[in-house]
This record gives structure tokens, sequence and C-alpha cells, in this order.
């Protein structure tokens, strides 16, 4: 069992939105991080086989992907970043409609939906309207509708844009228990999205793959420390055009500072233990957004 | 899949506002239809209001006296009666006149008329004159000027042959029996097929736009069906919905019209209303040819929109085209007719069918000659068909790449 992209390039006129790019994945939870921009949606419309590449080939298992066609899609569930629906149909009618088009017979696909909306715990909103679902409870179906036909690639693209914190949690839970058997690709740039689940990181940038490997090789690689230091108010602006800052925390006689840098960046600072988001401050000049893109 | 895709579309706020608008318009067309026959009673007073919707069942009633064989000593007797009046009231009898006598036999008096000359006009001004003329070989002069019509349109040995043919097949005489309702509802027909080419062209349209309308494609396209069988499953759909809106709609027109107004004439030949015509039909046959062609013109316009659709995304261009196809053409074909015959095989042709059927329009290929109506019945018929693996073509053929261009 496993995706590999090799030398895999979109091109958009003059732009490339994926440029070059190879790697290969099996089972386990795949964490791709980047900024808004950076490529991520392009490359997973072109794991899901709806974005062919400029040049480059994804195979599953040795077969090009576009060639395996119905066969490819079958062990395919995706939740797109947009995650869009038919507004007038039930979420039981919604969900039995995306199962017959994957191919699921009605029978199965009755027992599958009752699972999943448990799952979700959307099972007293079946008969609710879709259009009449918050945007959590939307991307809840969202999930529920990647899982219905027990993928065994399940790409989920910003799977938390919108959930509110609680749901944030429980959605990771609930991908660490998807992630059994199955390659969960997960497309976010909230670090703690993927921060506890995935084994393995991949960091993208300009449409290109510049990090991939754990968490904890990735912190390792950090050519900086991770300190906490307590400064003036008006020193801060100084601290922040030097260093790259993390965490900006008011404080009674000052303000706290989570900073990277090689050297103590002052006599007070304490050395921090170094995070999944420091590393991404780090890789990408800034830290990890809530907003969403398209690219 | 075919359930839940006939579903979506049945559920959407869309389609369920321009089916009630539909509907609506539907019970206003059954109004105009009812509204459109005109009866006078014997007292010389036109029935008005509520009383109106008697007035299709009464005329027929009163036309009925002369239902059978239109004979020559029938056609006299029918010619005299209106001389008379004409010269007892030089040329303009009153109300009571017209509703005692004329209204009965008016149908056949202008028939009787045209029937010695082709020329509409002349024939009408001459109404009051068929009784002047030789009646006893009426249909002589009819066969003649049936055989001059051959002559003058039949621009080859085999159209003239074929023409010969043709109106050899009228049967004469001509039997009668009361038609006014096939007649307004030919007519009533037309107008309805006018308004749904638009309705379904825009509805089937919306099958192939709402995943794009509503961000759902790429769900669609990465499902295992999504480029094969949903698809095609959207393809019946479009076909499935416009034959149920276009048959349910004509159904209720026509169930509501010819349940108030009456369905006496089924088989009244066309020539009465149409005698030069080609198309030896009856009146209830001419209905259902107006209501098939109306089909083909509705499942065409649903095909053209879907693939459109299909092939753009979205359902902006596909509502235009439906109307150029047929709306505009129905006016650039009239002038463009006096130009080129390719007007006689635009789409327009099948949504007013009464105006071709009554024109001698034939066409040659080698030796074969054909008409013009069953020839852009088979035309559009078979394009509507042919269009169906394209716009799977288009739809399953989605690249999201594309589209983010698209809209960029």
């Amino acid at each position: 069992m496993e995706l590999r992209f090799k030398n895999v390039s979109k091109k958009y006129g003059e732009v490339f939105a994926v440029n070059d790019v190879s790697y290969s994945m099996e089972t386990g939870v795949y964490g791709l991080l980047g900024v808004n921009g950076a490529g991520k949606t392009t490359l997973m419309t072109m794991l899901c086989a709806v974005t062919r590449p400029t040049t480059g080939e994804i195979t599953w298992d040795g077969n090009d992907i576009f060639k395996l066609g119905e066969r490819y899609r079958d062990l395919l569930g995706y939740l797109p970043q947009n995650f869009g629906f038919y507004p007038d149909l039930s979420v039981s009618d919604y969900m039995m409609y995306i199962a017959s088009i994957k191919g699921i017979r009605p029978a199965a696909a009755k027992k599958r939906l009752k699972e999943l909306l448990e799952m979700v715990g959307l099972s007293k909103y079946r008969d609710r309207k879709m259009k009449a679902l918050s945007g959590g409870m939307a991307r809840r179906v969202g999930i529920a509708q990647a899982m219905l036909n027990d993928p065994k690639i399940l790409v989920l693209d910003e799977p938390t844009a919108g959930l509110d914190p609680s749901e944030r949690i429980r959605f990771r839970n609930l991908i660490s228990e998807l992630a059994a058997d199955r390659l969960v690709l997960l497309s976010t740039h909230i670090v703690s999205d993927v921060e506890f689940i995935a084994e393995q990181i991949i960091l993208m940038k300009a449409g290109k793959f510049f990090f991939t490997g754990t968490s904890d090789e990735l912190i390792a690689g950090m050519e900086a420390d991770v300190w906490n230091c307590k400064v003036f108010g008006n020193k801060v602006n100084e601290y922040m055009q030097k260093y790259p800052v993390g965490n900006v925390k008011h404080v009674s006689g000052g303000v706290e500072l989570r900073i990277l840098s090689k050297t103590p960046p002052s006599e007070n600072a304490v050395r921090e233990v170094p995070a999944l988001e420091d590393a991404f401050l780090l890789y990408f000049g800034e830290k990890a957004g809530d907003e969403d893109a398209e690219i | 899949m075919l359930k839940f895709e006939m579903k979506k579309f049945f559920l959407k706020m869309t389609t369920k506002v321009i089916l009630t608008a539909f509907l609506l318009v539907i019970v206003i067309l059954c109004f105009m239809a009812v509204d459109s026959v005109h009866y006078t009673d014997t007292d010389g007073n036109e029935l008005t209001g509520i009383s109106r919707a008697a007035a299709g069942r009464r005329l027929a009633a009163d036309e009925n006296k002369w239902k059978g064989e239109l004979t020559p000593e029938k056609i006299t007797e029918i010619a005299e009666s209106y001389h008379e009046l004409m010269q007892q009231y030089q040329g303009d009898y009153p109300a009571v006149e017209y509703g005692r006598t004329v209204q009965s036999y008016w149908e056949i008096l202008y028939f009787a008329s045209e029937m010695f000359t082709p020329d509409y006009i002349r024939a009408l001004e001459d109404m009051d004159r068929v009784a002047e003329k030789d009646i006893a070989h009426i249909y002589g002069a009819y066969t003649d000027n049936l055989k001059n019509m051959a002559q003058e349109y039949g621009t080859t040995p085999e159209q003239e042959k074929f023409l010969e043919e043709q109106y050899g097949q009228i049967q004469i005489p001509v039997t009668y029996k009361a038609f006014d309702s096939w007649d307004t509802m030919a007519t009533h027909a037309e107008m309805y097929i006018l308004i749904s080419v638009i309705v379904i062209g825009f509805l089937a349209a919306g099958i192939f736009d709402e995943e794009f309308r509503n961000h759902a494609e790429l769900v669609f396209f990465t499902a295992k069906y999504g480029r094969s069988k949903a698809v095609i499953n959207k393809i019946a759909a479009g076909v499935i919905t416009t034959t149920i809106i276009y048959w349910a709609g004509i159904g209720i027109l026509s169930l509501i019209s010819f349940g108030i107004i009456g369905w006496s004439g089924f088989n009244t030949p066309y020539q009465i209303t149409a005698p030069y015509s080609f198309y030896v039909i009856t009146q209830g046959q001419r209905y259902f040819l107006t209501m098939v062609c109306g089909y083909i013109a509705s499942l065409l316009s649903a095909s053209v929109t879907m693939f459109i659709t299909a092939k753009m995304h979205t359902l902006k261009a596909a509502v235009v085209i439906p109307f150029f196809m047929y709306h505009v053409l129905i006016f650039i074909g009239r002038p463009l007719s006096e130009v080129t015959s390719l007007s006689c095989f635009t789409p327009n042709v099948l949504i007013e069918i009464d105006r071709q059927l009554r024109h001698p329009h034939i066409f040659q290929i080698g030796n074969v000659v054909f008409r013009q109506v069953p020839f852009v019945m088979v035309l559009y018929a078979i394009v509507s068909i042919i269009l169906l693996p394209f716009i799977f073509r288009s739809y399953s053929g989605y690249d999201s790449a594309k589209n983010l261009r698209r809209k960029s």
C-alpha cells in the first residue's frame, strides 16, 4: 500500500503551484504543513485525481492513479478545503447520495450512515436540511462523507477550518482512531491539528517540500533554541525585528516573549522545550495562522 | 443514485419556485384557451363571464348539426343560407342570425370558399359568393387546385409526383365534425411549448451546475462513480425531468382545457383548416404532432443547455441559448426564409409547427423527396441524443485546475 509521487509539478501559467515534488506515503497520518499559498491544496487535488500534474506521475502501488480511475477513487475519501454540499437535501439524503456515487449498496450505506453519524455526533440531526447546519456541523458531515466507503486513503484538506476549539479536539481524536490501516493525509496551516497525531510531517513552501520526517526530527533539526524572556514593553518591537517571536504575553512589569535564537536573546532568557509550532515559525518565518486559502 | 439525483432536482428551491410559476402559467393558458372560444346564443348574446366555459361545448353542439360528409348538397344548403342572409341584411346581418345559423356553419363555408381558391384572403372575401359558384363540382375545383399546387411547388418531376401522391390521400368528400377545441388547443399548445423550452432548458442546465454552484464538485468527482455512472445518472435525470415536466405540463393544459371546451372532432381532417396542406392528418393528429414536436424541442433545449453547462460549469450562458434557438430564430427565420431555405431547418420550426404544416416545404436529395416537418423532427431528435455522450465527456473529464483558471 504505497502512494508515491515522483517529480510532480503543477504549473498555472508561469507559476509553479507544486514544483518537482517526490515522496512516498504508506499507512499512518501525514501532516502537510504550509502557509497559505504553499501549494497544499493543489497537491491534494492531484492526489485525489481531480487535477492532472503538468509533469511527473502519481502512483498507487505502482499504478498511475489517473489510469486506475474508478479503482483508485474507490479507495479514496476526500474532504476538500471548501466543502460544499447540496443545501436542500437532508443530512441522511446527502449521505445516501454520496454513498450511491461511491458505489455503496443502499442497505450497507444505511448501516454505515448510522455508524458515521454517531461517530461525528450528528445522529439526531439526520433529518435536518444541510443548509440548516452550522459550519462545524457541516464540516463533521464532510468528515463522515469522506469515511463512507471506509477509504484506504483519506485526504483531509484543512479539516478543522470553521470548527470551534472543542470540535477541533474531538476531530483530532477522531482522526487518530481512523488512522489505523489507512493512509491519512491531513493538510493544514494550523500546527496544533497535526502536532500530536501526525507520524510524519511534510513542510511545504512555495510548491516544494523542504522537510519531511517526524515531528521530533523536525524539532531536533532546528538551528535555533527556544527562549522565554521578559522585556519592557518599549523593547518589544526591537526584539521582534531582531528575532522570530512566537508568543507575546503581557505580564506585570513587562512582556514575556517566546523567541527563537541560537544564543540567549537576553540575560534573563530561559531555555524552553521546543515545539512543532516553533519549527513552523522558524521555517516559515511566520506564526501558524488560522486563515483559509485555496492554492 | 438516480432516485437521489431526482430528489436533489425536485427539492431545490429554484426548481420549486420555477415549477410553481410554470404551473401558474399553464393555468393562465387554460383560461386563455377557454376564453378564446366564442359562442353567440340564439338571442344574439355572446357568452361572457363564467358561462364562457360552456362556449366550446355549445358551439360544437351547434356545428355538429352539419357533421358527416360535406357533400355538394350540404355545402349548397349552407352557401345559400348565408347568401340569403347577406342579401337580406345587405352584408351586415345581426348577431341573432349569427347565433342562430351562421355560427354553426362558418368554418364549413370558409372551407368551401377555400376549395375554390388557394388564396385565403380572397376565399374570405368570396364567402358570400360561394352560392353563385358551381358547387356541384366543388370537389372537382378543389382537386384541380391541388393539382395546380403540385405543379407550382413541385419544382422537379419527383417533387410534383410526391405532392400529387400526398394530395391524393385527401379523402373526398371531406367528413366534417366540429373541431374548434383542437384548433384552439393547437395554438395554445404552441404557446405552452414556447415557454416550456425555456423553463426546461434552464432547469435541466441546473442539474449540471449545482456541483459547482454549491462547491460540491470535488467530493463528486473523487467518488468512485463520480466520473462514470453518476454522470450518466445526471444525464438520465435531465432527460427524465424534461419528459416529466413537459408531458405533465401539456397534460394538465390539455386535460383542463379539453375537459372544459370539449374534444369533438379528433378525426376531422386537418384540410378543413388548411385545405392545401399536404399533411393529410386529422385535427387530433395535428395536436399530437404539435405536442411531439414540442417534446423534441424541449429535449433539444435540455440537451444543449446541459452540454453548455457541463462544459462551462455555469448556467449563465446556458439560459440564453434556448431563447436564441427558438424565440430569436422565430423572428429572424421569417425574413431569412425569403433568402435561404436553411430557415426551414432551424430548431424554431419545432415550436411553430402549425405554421409549417400549412406551407408546402419539400426538399429533395437525389431522387428522394422529403417533407420539412418529419425531417426536422428526426433531425433534432437525433441531435438531442447525439449531444448526450458529449455531455458525459465534458462533465466527466472535469479537471479542477482548468476550473481554477477559468474562475481566475
